[in-house]
């Protein structure tokens, strides 16, 4: 008889180690979720010159726990006039994919759920998925402001998945493997592909804002003008599923950013103990999750053409130059990046000079217009 | 020992294909039609990984599930969500549609019966390089030349949609 891992039976190990993963990655989810409710309410408050949750534990921190318990204790409220089966399984069908996301993360080196070697497409995949129960959710709730939301959100998610996967593209490029333990693997030390592709990194991030709906890009929930979006039906526990959903989206989001830019598990002394390496790695994600929730308490929401004709006029152009200047380079040098590094940084330093200049030329030929018609 | 767990677990995935498809045509909602799309996509898409073919697999998701799936909703949506009597247009032309499945299923059955396994195993390591070579270098003119068509139908279709301006 064949034994596997802890003197275990392969074909019990299997489906046990399903299991434990599952269970793992909703422990993960839920008090991520819990802890990221809890620094946003934080963060939102000292740059808004407040004092946030303070009364319920010490700092406050058990405001959130409380705050679930709440949830989970409201009446599950389905208005008459919904869709039954869709306006149930719409929390699911957004819940699934983030949840399956967890799959492929590399928290360090050997704790990997699956080293698929197509882990990144796998991950873009399941990204691509959550849109699907967020227009089902906007559509069986009947009611004209879901609706609108749910529209919102399947355009603006679909545009904004060809310039994610258009940088995505050139990092693999770079790396030459989809996989993303691979790609953790490439970046030892100081040599953070950051250094070598900024601007990938930022359209990527720019992207990532809008694949989430996060603000400045959260308008499919835009409470000033849409009530709430896909999510006005929605209360109690099913609304809840739709959070854990979007903060475990801004977690998987900012773990490829600190897989595939900022050298994932690697840090100081984590050759000596490979445990290390989650912590780093935690350090990395969370830092960007803290950067998702200062750029929500920092930038005003963008209007559905801004939001669009950023995407299309703006993203997809330059990350399809980015894609073919570092295709073109890498050619032309195939053993060095520094060709790509010089090439990216223009591009970055072109990206960011040139966007304000833009935006005052529309403004003054907006402003022209006005004149001219009164 | 657990030799079976395959085959079984592709005869599942083919009958859950074959009846969410079904489902598809035969669903009086075409909301309900197109979730029942989806699912036959994911099944198709999972009877590709357990083939091996892993992008493949993801590819069909991504696109459509992610995409079409969500283009055809954000058509439906546009329908009002109450209950009116269905005259889809399909349902109502059944023995056409028999005439023009019959022979393509004659075919595909012949196909299917008469095929062999071939003797050579693909390597380990997935199929993405076999993919990538085979469309980007085996195959890259008629890749290019399937690309070409499709930007030329998508400029067309917003020639067609395009208002005209005053």
């Amino acid at each position: 008889m064949p034994v596997g891992p802890f003197g275990i039976d392969p074909a019990i190990w299997a489906p046990l180690r399903l299991v434990i993963a599952v269970l793992l990655a909703v422990g993960l989810v839920f008090n991520g979720a819990l802890a990221q409710i809890y620094l946003e309410r934080k963060i939102q408050a000292i740059i808004q010159d407040r004092l946030g949750p303070l009364h319920t534990g010490p700092w406050g921190l058990l405001q959130t726990f409380a705050d679930a318990i709440k949830l989970l204790g409201k009446e599950d409220i389905r208005a008459r006039l919904t869709d039954k089966w869709f306006f149930l399984a719409a929390p699911s069908i957004v819940f699934s994919p983030m949840l399956a996301s967890y799959v492929v993360i590399p928290f360090a080196p050997g704790i990997v759920g699956a080293d698929l070697n197509v882990g990144l497409l796998y991950l873009t995949t399941l990204g691509s998925m959550t849109v699907l129960g967020i227009v089902i959710a906007g559509w069986a709730s009947n009611n004209k402001y879901s609706l609108i939301g749910g529209l919102r959100s399947a355009g603006q998610l679909i545009s904004y998945e060809v310039p994610q996967i258009l940088s995505l593209v050139t990092v693999v490029l770079v790396v030459g493997t989809l996989s993303m333990v691979g790609i953790a693997e490439s970046q030892p030390g100081w040599q953070l592909n950051v250094l070598v592709l900024p601007l990938a990194f930022v359209t990527y991030f720019i992207a990532g804002l809008a694949e989430t709906n996060r603000a400045p890009f959260d308008l499919p929930e835009a409470e000033s003008e849409l009530v709430a979006g896909f999510l006005t039906e929605y209360s109690g526990m099913r609304w809840a599923i739709f959070f854990l959903a979007e903060y475990g989206e801004v977690t998987v989001v900012s773990s490829i950013v600190a897989t595939l830019w900022f050298g994932a598990w690697h840090g100081p002394f984590v050759e000596v103990f490979p445990l290390l390496g989650v912590l780093w790695f935690t350090l990395k994600t969370y830092f960007f999750v803290l950067v998702f929730m200062w750029i929500r308490a920092t930038l005003p929401r963008l209007r559905i053409d801004q939001l669009m004709s950023l995407c299309w006029k703006v993203l997809i152009p330059l990350t399809l130059t980015n894609l073919m200047v570092t295709a073109i380079l890498l050619l032309v040098f195939p053993t060095t990046v520094v060709p790509v590094a010089i090439a990216n940084w223009i591009l970055l330093a072109f990206f960011v000079v040139a966007l304000p200049y833009v935006q005052r030329r529309r403004l003054v030929a907006l402003r022209e217009r006005l004149r001219t018609a009164a | 020992m657990y030799d079976f767990i395959e085959p079984a677990l592709f005869a599942a995935l083919t009958i859950a294909t074959i009846a969410s498809g079904a489902g598809v045509v035969l669903a009086n909602r075409i909301t309900t039609s197109a979730l029942l799309m989806a699912f036959t996509f994911l099944n198709v898409a999972a009877m590709f990984l357990l083939l091996g073919a892993e992008t493949v697999a993801m590819f069909q998701v991504l696109i459509y599930v992610g995409a079409i799936t969500v283009l055809i909703l954000y058509g439906v949506m546009f329908t009002p969500q109450s209950p009116r009597p269905y005259g889809l247009f399909f349902q109502t032309q059944k023995w056409w549609a028999a005439v023009f499945v019959v022979p393509i299923a004659i075919f595909v059955a012949l196909v299917s019966f008469t095929f062999k396994d071939s003797a050579t195993v693909a390597p380990r390591g997935g199929d993405l390089l076999p993919l990538a070579t085979s469309v980007f270098r085996d195959f890259a003119f008629p890749f290019e030349v399937a690309s070409v068509l499709l930007l030329a139908a998508m400029v067309g279709a917003i020639v067609l949609v395009k208002r005209d301006e005053e």
